[in-house]
């Protein structure tokens, strides 16, 4: 059979060559009608794997100090990629990795909860751009993705899609993981395929409770035996793009503890000691550099001796955390192995889609939402709020979503500067890669544990998987013409160490952060701004007429004499710097950079239209309305209304509630009171319940807030009201501005995952006892006009501070 | 020592948690100065209370002190100022000292604490500060009052000055 055209997709179905006569007399049958697109011969099977917020200095086989053995046997027989590249942020790493284009092309500068009103920005993946998986699929590949997705805008994550901005819309057969840019380790809210399907059930088992790295790595292998119990040759794609080590940092504390007392020297110290083993393991050059530590972060010695325990724990959960992700995809690769199938795929394990995440700021935090929703607390008050949910021991449990302090991340990332947000800097955009595939790396030329050191970019990666598997670029897909890829392969690499550097050039932008790469000169323009510091001072500089890009601090570094960037030489190659500049210019004109800060437009007036929707209703059986899609209740007066059918005799049981203890509401049932709890953020927790019983029968009840002024995170009055009389009130001195949860949903009748008031956690989901029919939010019902553009604004500003963070 | 010897400290501090606050309390009562007297009271998420407190404080510190009135205002504090909540604790705490049994303190409690805060009160000689104010290293916010004169005015003068100190610092 002739190959086909691989250039169209999707393959056009290939000529009947047989004979159809009038009747089966002289008919002749072409059996490859009934097949399907097949794969080049050879094409191989492609394991991608993508851990999540995690530097350079992290994993032990790149000198850091968490144990990594499996990402060290894949290295030591494949080969470890030092000079490799990302973008500094989740989202557009990711979109980078799958489509093999640069980021803003495909729509996706910032992360993919919010769309905005710019080319660069609008997290929509254009349809000039097919994604891998899809153009795999359609040349006789089974795709499948599991864990993180974080490329589907936050008011699409439900049952009426649209699903093109889903995994399986770019080309998955399968899907099973989280949409959003983070998730509990313990009780995610999950999807499978097309579906929002929340909490797993093992959740609920105490003695075995649910663990998402754990599930990721049982359903890929679920999934590999699947597909080969049905075709022996059929080749696959698995995206393994971990939840680690992005926070919530969830582990078990016998991970945590293998950890006890390794990180007590403090991260100036671990620096050094990362970048010494480092220097001995040759994976960074003998005459790099330490870059020296900015004020932005705290000295170790200066930390009081209170709170060292405090921050040092933090690493220790950081790492057995980390470690654990290394284990399950060590068991993913086993089981490849046992398939009979290792020496036939391709293994590419990236480890971070960006430096690691310095957005704990310098305190870490018992709850990494508190600092989205911008939360003053000092690192002695988050000690205390940790102690309230079970102490430092256990930070990683399942009642804390912990972050780490930013120095820790900023250790994390020796031996470079910075770290997530910074791509301008390498600590934000260069990370380990380790490739393996002993059929046509490193087990042919003998070079096994080889290094490579050319520049390589996260765009190459879709590239090299299409030209290892003999698949083109398509020119076409679904009639579209398509954008080319504008990474390259680095096959070259895979047996040659001295193989020719084929990115020679290369942009970077993340939030207004930004980097020119051209033959190893790179230009740093980072704007003057701390990563993790967002407040309205902190963005004065960069309003429209006020920021000059181009009056901001650059820093010049040639990378091939210095790995770490230790060097400025921007005042000696005045000459440089300017070409760089205009180059740099150029080329965010061509790939839809522009307008730089896009991401913060929200924050200096430029608004989506208001939201006309007042009033929502959810009938009795909804559940897992993602954390992004609930009512709009923040910064101002509601009311949430049910209509309930309650038993005879003493009713229990909730009628609504959103996400859990450390951020969220419960409308629920207690003793047959009506009773409802609100947690800020776990600092501020209020209760206020009904003094008498709900009659049985059909019942209203109504909770209503009156807020002291439509302004952010206002306090005001709640009052419970049964069949319109009140029953009930109290005060609630503080309100969530800006999202209760990145992860958790909003259920009726029952309280999926973690709940929000612990008093039920014992006969949790804790389901009404009668029947909720129906439950109605009313969001606006005291606004003026000017109120409700005010409040619009300051949600907004929220979802761009949720941007900034996620 | 008797509590009119010389001029009379009062201590309040604002935890939230009672862990924290416990762990200063302690801290004060081993710290080898003087007290006339501790108390910590804490409020658990699900609105249960518990309260510790020296005898001392009860037999001398107590006494006769119901009628004092204190700066309900600390209560309403400032937007997102999470360091307010000392504030509102030390005040909770400055009313909770003016009642003279455990289950009068709870009540008071009941309606001035926090779900998941604390607060802590520590009544000694101005002698002894210099060994019981280092004691108290955790609380999110603390202040000291002290006055002069017979013991039960001394102590409610100290007590009454600690409260506007926390109060100013909460603006």
């Amino acid at each position: 059979m002739s190959e086909p055209d691989r250039t169209k997709l999707p393959i056009r179905r290939p000529p009947f060559h047989g004979v159809a006569s009038r009747t089966l007399h002289g008919s002749v049958p072409d059996w490859g009608l009934t097949g399907h697109a097949e794969a080049p011969a050879g094409a191989p099977n492609v394991l991608l794997v993508l851990i999540d917020d995690a530097g350079f200095g992290n994993p032990a086989t790149f000198g850091g100090p968490i144990a990594t053995p499996n990402y060290t046997r894949i290295a030591e027989a494949g080969l470890k990629y030092n000079r490799f590249h990302v973008t500094a942020l989740c989202s557009p790493t990711r979109a980078a990795l799958l489509t093999g284009r640069n980021s803003h092309t495909v729509g996706v500068g910032s992360v993919g909860e919010f769309a905005g009103g710019f080319p660069g920005y609008s997290a929509t993946l254009p349809r000039d751009c097919a994604a891998l998986p899809r153009i795999l699929r359609d040349n006789g590949y089974s795709t499948a993705a599991f864990g993180k997705w974080h490329l589907t805008p936050d008011g699409q994550q439900g049952p009426a899609g649209p699903f093109d901005r889903w995994p399986t819309g770019w080309g998955f057969d399968y899907f099973y993981g989280f949409l959003g840019g983070g998730a509990s380790q313990w009780d995610p809210c999950l999807a499978e395929n097309q579906k929002v399907i929340g909490t797993e059930p093992e959740y609920y088992d105490k003695d075995n409770p649910y663990y998402l790295p754990d599930a990721m790595a049982d359903k890929t292998i679920k999934w590999l035996h699947a597909i080969r119990a049905q075709d022996a040759r059929k080749p696959f794609f698995v995206y393994f793009s971990t939840g680690c080590s992005h926070a919530p940092h969830h582990v078990t504390r016998a991970w945590a503890d293998k950890y006890q007392g390794q990180f007590d020297q403090g991260w100036d110290r671990l620096r050094a000691e990362t970048f010494a083993r480092q220097k001995a393991l040759g994976v960074i050059p003998a005459d790099a550099e330490l870059t020296a530590r900015d004020p932005a972060f705290p000295a170790w010695d200066d930390v009081p001796d209170k709170l060292k325990a405090y921050y040092s724990r933090q690493m220790e959960v950081y790492a057995g955390y980390s470690e654990n992700a290394d284990y399950n995809v060590g068991r993913v690769i086993d089981a490849i192995e046992d398939l009979g199938e290792l020496d036939n795929t391709l293994i590419i394990w990236i480890w971070g889609d960006n430096g690691a995440s310095m957005e704990g700021t310098i305190t870490g935090s018992f709850n990494e939402l508190t600092m989205q929703n911008g939360i003053p607390l000092t690192d002695e008050m988050q000690l205390q709020l940790s102690e309230r949910y079970g102490g430092t021991g256990a930070w990683g449990g399942q009642l804390m979503d912990p972050h780490y302090s930013a120095a820790w991340a900023w250790a994390g990332n020796t031996p470079f500067q910075w770290g997530k947000q910074v791509g301008s800097h390498l600590g934000g955009t260069r990370n380990p890669m380790v490739i393996h595939w002993p059929a046509r790396v490193a087990g042919g030329s003998g070079d096994g544990g080889g290094l490579r050191s050319q520049f390589t970019h996260v765009t190459d990666v879709a590239p090299t998987i299409l030209d290892v598997a003999g698949i083109p670029v398509p020119s076409s897909v679904d009639g579209i013409d398509q954008e080319p890829m504008h990474g390259v392969p680095f096959t070259a690499t895979f047996r040659d160490p001295a193989a020719p550097e084929r990115h020679t050039q290369q942009y970077f932008e993340t939030i207004g952060n930004r980097a020119m790469y051209k033959d190893g000169w790179w230009l740093a323009m980072r704007t003057p701004r701390i990563p993790w510091v967002i407040t309205p001072e902190a963005l004065r500089p960069y309003a429209p007429g006020v920021w000059d890009p181009d009056a901001d601090p650059v820093e010049l570094y040639y990378l091939p004499d210095d790995f770490s960037q230790a060097h400025d030489l921007a005042a000696d190659h005045p000459e440089k710097v300017q070409e760089l500049k205009d180059l740099f210019w150029r080329e965010a004109e061509r790939y839809k950079v522009l307008p730089l800060l896009a991401t913060l437009s929200t924050f200096f007036g430029m608004l989506p239209p208001l939201p006309a929707e007042a009033r929502f209703e959810f009938r009795g059986d909804v559940e897992n309305v993602l954390s992004g899609m609930i009512p709009r209740i923040y910064n101002h007066s509601y009311a949430i209304s049910a209509d309930l059918v309650v038993p005879d005799g003493t009713a229990e049981g909730v009628i609504v509630a959103e996400a859990d203890h450390l951020g969220g509401f419960s409308l629920f049932v207690e003793d047959g009171k009506l009773t409802h709890t609100y947690s800020m953020m776990g600092v501020f927790v209020y209760r206020q319940q009904a003094t008498e019983p709900l009659p049985a029968g059909e019942v209203n009840v109504r909770m209503e807030f009156a807020a002291d002024a439509p302004k952010p995170a206002t306090g005001g009055e709640v009052t419970l009201f049964i069949n319109d009389r009140p029953v009930g009130k109290g005060r609630m001195d503080h309100t969530v501005p800006v999202r209760f949860s990145g992860y958790a949903g909003m259920d009726i009748g029952r309280d999926n995952g973690g709940v929000v008031d612990r008093s039920y956690e014992d006969r949790q989901p804790f389901p009404f006892s009668g029947t909720v029919k129906k439950v109605v939010f009313d969001v606006k019902p005291h606004l003026t006009d000017d109120n409700e553009k005010e409040l619009h604004a300051a949600a907004r500003h929220g979802e761009a501070a949720h941007a900034l963070s996620a | 020592m008797k509590l009119d010897d010389e001029t009379t400290d009062v201590l309040i501090g604002g935890y939230i948690s009672k862990e924290a606050a416990k762990e200063d309390y302690e801290a004060a009562l081993g710290c080898g100065g003087y007290l006339h007297g501790a108390v910590v009271v804490s409020k658990d998420l699900d609105g249960s209370l518990s309260v510790e407190q020296t005898d001392h404080m009860v037999r001398e510190g107590a006494a006769g002190l119901g009628a004092l009135g204190f700066a309900v205002g600390l209560f309403a504090p400032p937007l997102l100022a999470a360091t307010a909540v000392g504030a509102a604790l030390g005040a909770a705490g400055g009313k909770l000292l003016h009642r003279r049994t455990a289950s009068k303190l709870e009540a008071q409690a009941a309606e001035t604490i926090p779900l998941g805060g604390a607060g802590l009160i520590l009544a000694y000689p101005h002698s002894a500060a210099g060994k019981v104010e280092p004691a108290v290293t955790r609380a999110i916010k603390k202040a000291v009052g002290e006055a002069e004169g017979h013991h039960v005015q001394a102590l409610r003068a100290a007590i009454s000055d600690a409260q506007h100190k926390m109060a100013a610092d909460s603006t």
